[in-house]
């Protein structure tokens, strides 16, 4: 579900939903870091190359660029919600 | 015969960074003559709130990136190999970090509190004035600390590659640094920062490819490197990359970077949320881009220079040396303005929070508590002065380099991080936090830091910052706990 469409919201509701989003990010950090951690230390003893570099030093840079790619795309595209930063939508 | 050759090298090797100096200049005096009429303070320090994503992405990045992610970086990764790759490349996760957690929160309250300063939320939600004059100060004295390391990294890195004298390379882009942060503001230096970010990822670019030429190609590189040195190939790289920088690491340039001043500002600065997700998304993919590039472009040098990292004077000069080597004469220019952009951006970022640091949150909350006014006119000239007397005073310092410059340039970015990281992350986001836990973990948290610091004291080999952020929490939980809760108009204000 994309959710980032403009919404009126009041601004109990902006800062519960900015709360929310800020949760996301920190739990996005900690899915990152798991991922650096597998990709590079995890398949250090893995005895693949690509294009003359061990697996893990591809997994672990550029698979972490990427998938650092798609975590901030997540994060803008679905799970954060477009607001107006002007004052409550609702007059309050 | 041999001297005109000199000169007429010397002049192409300038021309194109005195073109890209005087377009930053150019940019500045635009900018100031399209904000005339408009809210001095609000334009001068925050940009009037107008950055769109693409802007602020390259803005974020730049200040972020400075001229060792350019030079002592990839030397560093010519000498380890690609462990410093993997460790370099935590830093994707920095501006959709910071733009994630802080960006709309600091926003909506800048708007509510009409704020233009980080110091001025923190004055907001802690209700101290001695705090925000403690968080100013600090915000000061470390971002000299960080402008002096850039100042010495850039004019260092201008007299290796041209012949020039370090002098020179200082005057030249260290005053137009001052004269177009002074003129132009915050706006100036977004703009600036995005064409100093599009420099560095053309200068990246051109690097890799003359570095492929001159070594044979990459699959010639490789093959030669795999024999002849194992260890680069090796995460630990055989000792010289110990568990312990990777976990430091991840604090330094990766977690605790959320919390710099320099970056939760263009917080303020954005104008809508739509700029802010695009931001997050443009900003990740251009930190990876220079990160994975410059540092990798740092191993393929091996192609071009033959001996250690010690045959050429250390690390630090890896990266001068390679672009002597492998570049033809007439991009030599070119290719220094990336590293010499990373290391503008940042002081331009840092000298206009500091100046924001002294005339808002000092001087105008000063004359605003002692029913003093001051006239526009007043508080112009005060904010371009006072922006060019900072930046003319680290010019100074940095003309007689202290001997450890790169220790004092993390030494900074870990002090900041102890001040600010706590403050910010559990004020904005925990109803407990009050003013004597951020006040005692701001001013114990760095004392601590500092102190670590001086006395050469690690726990496990750890850098300082683990003490620093360590003690920082402790003590802000302590506080919370033991003084009195924030009142009910604050806590509205911020938890609504």
């Amino acid at each position: 579900m994309k959710k980032n469409n403009r919404a009126s919201l009041s601004g109990a509701q902006k800062f519960s939903l900015v709360r929310r989003e800020a949760i996301y990010t920190g739990l996005a950090l900690i899915g990152l870091i798991i991922f650096w951690l597998v990709a590079g230390f995890g398949t250090a003893s893995v005895d693949v190359k690509i294009f003359h570099l061990p697996l893990w030093a591809v997994l672990g840079t550029v698979g972490v660029w990427i998938v650092a790619i798609l975590i901030s795309a997540l994060l803008s595209q679905k799970l954060f919600t477009d607001m107006d930063l002007e004052g409550d939508d609702d007059g309050k | 015969m041999a001297s005109s050759l000199f000169e007429l090298r010397s002049l192409i090797l300038l021309l194109p960074l005195l073109a890209f100096m005087g377009v930053m200049v150019a940019i500045s005096v635009f900018v100031r003559h399209k904000q005339a009429g408009k809210n001095f303070v609000s334009s001068y320090f925050v940009g009037n709130r107008e950055l769109g994503g693409f802007v602020l992405a390259m803005t974020t990045v730049a200040t972020y990136s400075s001229v060792s992610s350019f030079v002592g970086g990839p030397g560093m990764a010519f000498q380890v190999g690609f462990g410093w790759v993997y460790m370099a490349v935590v830093q994707v996760t920095a501006i959709f970090l910071v733009l994630g957690i802080f960006g709309k929160r600091v926003a909506l309250l800048a708007r509510k509190l009409n704020a233009v300063t980080v110091v001025d939320i923190i004055r907001a939600r802690f209700k101290s004035d001695t705090l925000a004059a403690i968080a100013a100060f600090v915000i000061v004295l470390f971002f000299c600390g960080t402008m002096t390391a850039q100042f010495v990294g850039g004019a260092k890195l201008f007299a290796a590659v041209t012949g020039y004298s370090y002098e020179a390379g200082l005057i030249l882009f260290g005053l137009t640094v001052v004269i177009y942060t002074s003129i132009g503001g915050f706006r100036a230096v977004a703009l600036t920062d995005t064409c100093c970010a599009i420099m560095m990822m053309i200068g990246i670019v051109l690097l890799l490819k003359y570095v492929l030429q001159a070594g044979g190609g990459y699959e010639n590189i490789m093959t030669t490197l795999e024999v002849s040195n194992p260890e680069l190939f090796e995460p630990f790289s055989f000792g010289n990359m110990p568990w312990t920088i990777y976990f430091t690491q991840w604090l330094l340039v990766g977690i605790c970077t959320i919390a710099l001043p320099q970056s939760v500002v263009r917080g303020i600065s954005y104008k809508n949320t739509q700029g802010l997700h695009q931001a997050m998304l443009i900003g990740t993919i251009v930190v990876g881009f220079m990160n994975i590039g410059i540092n990798f472009t740092g191993i393929l040098a091996h192609g071009v220079l033959s001996g250690t990292a010690a045959d050429y004077g250390g690390v630090d000069n890896i990266i001068p040396t390679t672009i002597v080597t492998a570049m033809p004469v007439e991009l030599v220019g070119l290719a220094i303005i990336g590293p010499l952009a990373a290391s503008i951006s940042t002081i331009s970022g840092l000298l206009i929070v500091a100046s924001s640091a002294i005339v808002k949150d000092v001087y105008l909350h000063w004359s605003e508590k002692n029913n003093r006014t001051v006239t526009p006119a007043r508080v112009k000239f005060l904010s371009m002065a006072t922006t060019a007397i900072i930046g003319a005073a680290v010019f100074v310092i940095a003309l007689t380099p202290p001997s450890l410059i790169w220790l004092i340039n993390m030494f900074a970015f870990g002090g900041l991080e102890t001040a600010f990281f706590w403050t910010l992350l559990l004020g904005l986001f925990w109803k407990r936090a009050n003013k004597l836990g951020a006040m005692l973990s701001m001013t114990g948290g760095t004392i601590v830091y500092c102190a670590t610091q001086a006395a050469g004291f690690k726990i496990m080999g750890l850098h300082q910052i683990t003490i620093g952020i360590t003690c920082s929490l402790i003590l802000f939980l302590i506080g919370s706990y033991l003084g009195k809760r924030s009142d009910d108009e604050t806590l509205k204000i911020f938890f609504p």
